[in-house]
């Protein structure tokens, strides 16, 4: 530990750290632009000069690139270094154009603070300056070349920490540019973070160009609600619209980072046809009025049918407190018809994860440190993107990765692919814990031996599982493969992706009851009359769509909490309108058991974007804001328990009548999170499996994820609406050569619940003899539930 | 010696009463009859054009920053040229306090006060002025500057097509 003097205060750092961020934990900032805590030190920029008076270093020298040692004395007042970081700062702005009022960077511009910490202050080159044609980036970023000042935080951020490839440097001496090699969309599916990085104007975000200065932006900490990862973001609004997402800093998730589904997903808070107001039977009413008319109905169908007769449905994108609220509703009901997750698969592997997962639990900082990562069944890019990037982190590090996976998955690294059928999986895991290689073929049986003698001399090595195509046996699988290929020594992680921000939450408060199929039966016989949704689409998101429906519509009374025009919003007899997670304090678990809070940046309202129609905002004035009715999904379950609506002290009844929640207590977002180490219950092992589908064809057809396009918060964002694909089938090049189809053909795919038209994709990495589609909502593929194995038809369509 | 003090003191005044009355009268029948305030009067806020007759206001809201009072309150957005310009722009003369901040912080001289005081209103809302409202033709007290010609991002010259630019560089040039 170098304990070290910057301007004659002592500070004691940790070894490896650079005097640079050493003179920062005395809040002494010293003028930077190229280093970049994520990024590291490359001393470019040449703006964080310091004198070193003493010791083992001396001289001006860049504080980046020095790492802090014993007895060193180091000024930052140093006259000889003021004066070379004016200079570097003057040299810096001589291109720099005169437009910061129309500029989005304005208010965060580190810029602008380094040029005051510089002490320039007066322009004095008077000659002209270099300009730059712009490109277009696509839909996301935004580029203005002329304010570039040359600090290649960009490139590092896109090329070296998220792998992409198709955004570089250009030039030479003051011609240098960045950018693609033409116009285009730039690929990679963290392009958002360039704009974070970006200590000036030249990266900006596209949707947000032009909506509002920084300094009229309300933010508060939030988790991020696209996946189950649980990265910190900050939103950002104004004007009752939620308008950017920039990346939060949590060391133990996202690091630095975030995905461009998390950045650029903030959409569906805004959505136009998002339901604000209360109705009951179809008549808007006010939102006590219907809290109150739900009360009683749920009170009246119980006493009437008995308390079984009214079925609770909880939702992984509703927040902790609402489920366990939930919870607390039906057991106050009498009721033991409770769910928390509509589809039946991730509904039983997120139980059967919680209940298995313990102390192999990894979080993403843990991938990031990991020599071997095996991914069974886990298609990060769809199901959670920041683990792709935490993977590449590793692979940079020196760590390998392998993945086991009938899809070609895709990665920003390099790894070893083996196409194994998705039924295979939990039999494969179980095999490969053992030790056992009776179970392969001989080419298989060398793959895994290899991976066997390659996890032996891995020193942190995971196991990465995805919840859609493991299922509950899989992830029982991955768990139990674990624990056997754990020594004394070493312990193997397991990391598993669930479906939403709070699956791991309704995993850990659902009980060992049965899963919502059984449910739907009772709800078909009649034995169900009621259901309370918890931001939940049952009619959507159920196992079979038609099937639940069906059964759904002989409800008596169907209650809806939500937050997004759902089909269950709109068919609800007394519909309650919740907050968005931007709108509302709550907290989340994460998929490796992490409990996180999150805080409210705006309060609900119509924007005042739509309430003018563009122009200015009305010229009338009410006490109301207009569609403000949305309560946090909390406070309306606290009032439909006739509880105190107090956040506190909702959390604190929760805690106390549930010790496995007592964390609740003690959360704040000032933390990374905690994790929780209480565990779950395995679901019931006999219960039925869901109902296979007719054979229509000789075809087998996995349904999966899409990065974009199959996450019901995501697709309700315009800014990612660019990016979502055309319903597609992706097949093995040998297989669609036997069925006579080429890529970009377009063809007919028949399953049990009709044709729709898709488009060929190829890949060779896809499992000779599968076809892929993935899950799209508004499309024809809508009604595929992720993770499921039909029988299909393909036939090649015939041009009219 | 108070006595003679005291006299003055009473009559002096009744002196100066009487050689007013014979000046002429500083009073003005205000509403018939009118001042000029000096030029730099600062009264009702107008929204000024550049010397091309194009708005001036690029939204930037640095004067509802500086408003002192909150009364200012806009939405940017983009023209088909890249142009940023104000969407909106409400200016609520109920709540301000004409100190002038406002142009001070304005960096394209759109925003500007003049010596016209004559606001007041009985309906508080018509006190309420939006972007129409507050336009005027002509630049104001500066009839030279237009911002964009010195921004140095194009929009109304070509990219690098400014005084004070170099055209657009070639950056797959090697050349040294």
């Amino acid at each position: 530990m170098p304990k070290l003097t910057i301007d004659n205060l002592q500070v004691t750092v940790a070894e490896g750290t650079n005097v640079l961020e050493a003179a920062r934990a005395l809040d002494i900032v010293i003028p930077h632009f190229c280093y970049h805590e994520a990024l590291g030190a490359v001393g470019a920029c040449r703006l964080c000069a310091m004198m070193f008076v003493d010791g083992p270093v001396k001289g001006l020298q860049m504080a980046c690139m020095i790492k802090a040692q014993d007895g060193m004395v180091v000024s930052s007042t140093d006259p000889d270094a003021m004066d070379l970081r004016r200079h570097v700062i003057e040299w810096t702005m001589i291109n720099h154009p005169h437009d910061c009022p129309v500029c989005d960077e304005g208010g965060e511009c580190q810029l602008q603070e380094m040029t005051v910490a510089g002490g320039h202050g007066v322009r004095r080159y008077t000659g002209k300056k270099r300009t730059f044609s712009n490109q277009n980036l696509g839909p996301f970023v935004q580029q203005e070349m002329n304010r570039c000042i040359t600090c290649y935080r960009c490139v590092r951020t896109y090329r070296d920490y998220c792998g992409g490839s198709d955004y570089g440097v250009f030039g030479s001496r003051n011609r240098v540019f960045y950018g693609r090699v033409q116009d285009g969309s730039l690929e990679s599916p963290f392009s958002g973070n360039i704009i974070d990085v970006c200590p000036t104007g030249v990266l900006t975000s596209k949707p947000f160009r032009y909506k509002t200065r920084l300094w009229d932006l309300q933010e508060a900490p939030s988790v991020c609600p696209h996946c189950s990862l649980g990265c910190a973001t900050v939103p950002g609004g104004r004007y009752r619209d939620v308008q950017r997402v920039r990346a939060g800093i949590n060391r133990e998730t996202n690091g630095f980072f975030i995905c461009d589904r998390g950045r650029f997903g903030y959409d569906h808070v805004n959505h136009p046809q998002r339901p604000r107001q209360a109705r009951v039977d179809g008549q808007p009413v006010m939102i006590d009025k219907a809290v109150m008319a739900a009360r009683q109905r749920v009170a009246e169908m119980a006493r009437e049918h008995g308390p079984n007769s009214v079925a609770f449905l909880g939702s992984s994108r509703a927040s902790l407190e609402a489920n366990a609220l939930l919870r607390d509703l039906a057991s106050t009901t009498g009721s033991t018809q409770l769910v928390f997750e509509a589809h039946h698969g991730r509904d039983r592997a997120a139980r059967t994860l919680v209940a298995r997962l313990g102390e192999h639990a990894r979080s993403q900082e843990d991938i990031r440190q990991s020599d071997l990562i095996i991914l069974f069944g886990a298609d990060p890019l769809a199901e959670g993107p920041m683990l792709a990037l935490a993977i590449r982190q590793a692979v940079r590090n020196g760590g390998r990765v392998v993945v086991i996976d009938p899809r070609p998955v895709e990665l920003p690294c390099a790894a070893t692919h083996l196409p194994l059928a998705p039924e295979r999986l939990p039999v494969i895991l179980t095999a490969f814990g053992r030790g056992d290689l009776n179970a392969f073929d001989a080419r298989e049986r060398e793959f895994f031996a290899s991976l066997i003698e390659q996890l032996h001399s891995a020193r942190r090595p995971i196991m990465v599982g995805g919840a859609d195509l493991l299922g509950d046996k899989g992830v029982d699988a991955l768990c139990s493969a674990a624990a056997e290929l754990s020594t004394g020594a070493r312990s193997v992680g397991v990391m598993t992706l669930l479906a939403g921000p709070n699956s791991f939450g309704g995993g850990l408060l659902a009980g060992d009851g049965p899963g919502f199929d059984t449910l739907l039966d009772a709800v078909h016989e009649g034995r169900v009359h009621a259901l309370v949704c918890l931001e939940s689409d049952p009619f959507r998101e159920a196992m079979d769509p038609a099937r639940a429906q069906a059964a759904l519509g002989r409800l008596q009374l169907l209650v809806s909490i939500d937050a997004t025009p759902s089909l269950a919003a709109r068919r609800a007899d007394i519909f309650l309108p919740a907050r968005a997670n931007a709108e509302m304090a709550g907290s989340y678990i994460n998929n490796e058991g992490r409990l996180q809070a999150f805080l409210p940046v705006i309060d609900p309202g119509l924007p005042i974007r739509e309430t003018g129609a563009g122009n200015h905002p009305p010229r009338e004035f009410f006490q109301e804001t207009p569609g403000s009715a949305p309560e946090a999904d909390w406070w309306l379950l606290a009032q439909l328990l006739e509880r105190s609506a107090n956040l506190a002290e909702v959390r604190k009844t929760i805690a106390e009548n549930d010790e496995v929640l007592a964390g609740l207590l003690s959360i704040t977002t000032e933390t990374t999170g905690l994790r929780l180490t209480a565990r779950g219950v395995m679901p019931l092992s006999a219960e039925k499996p869901p109902l296979h589908a007719a054979a229509v064809g000789i075809l087998t057809l996995l349904v999966t994820t899409a990065p974009v396009g199959s996450h019901w918060l995501a697709h309700l964002s315009s800014p990612l609406a660019a990016t979502e694909p055309q319903p597609y089938v992706c097949l093995h090049p040998d297989h669609a050569d036997a069925l006579g189809l080429v890529a970009g053909d377009r063809a007919r795919l028949t399953t049990h619940s009709g044709h729709c038209q898709v488009v060929i994709r190829l890949s060779a990495q896809m499992m000779n003899g599968l076809v892929l589609t993935p899950q799209l909502w508004d499309t024809a593929l809508e009604g595929m539930r992720p993770g499921s194995l039909l029988d299909c038809r393909l036939e090649k369509e015939t041009k009219a | 010696m108070h006595l003679w003090r005291d006299i003055k003191g009473t009559l002096q005044p009744f002196w100066v009463t009487l050689g007013y009355l014979f000046k002429k009268p500083v009073t003005i029948q205000y509403p018939e009859e009118k001042r000029s305030p000096p030029p730099r009067y600062r009264a009702r806020i107008v929204l000024t054009r550049n010397p091309d007759g194009s708005e001036r206001c690029v939204a930037c809201q640095l004067c509802s920053a500086a408003c002192p009072v909150d009364c200012i309150s806009m939405q940017a957005a983009e023209d088909a040229d890249g142009r940023r310009y104000a969407a909106w722009f409400r200016l609520n003369f109920a709540r301000c306090i004409f100190c002038g901040l406002c142009t001070e912080a304005c960096p394209t001289m759109a925003i500007q006060t003049t010596p016209d005081y004559e606001i007041c209103n009985r309906d508080v809302l018509k006190l309420v002025h939006e972007k129409q409202d507050l336009m005027v033709d002509g630049c104001g007290k500066d009839t030279e500057y237009n911002f964009y010609e010195h921004a140095g991002i194009g929009v109304v010259n070509e990219r690098g097509g400014n005084a004070d630019e170099y055209g657009p560089v070639d950056p797959k040039s090697l050349l040294p």
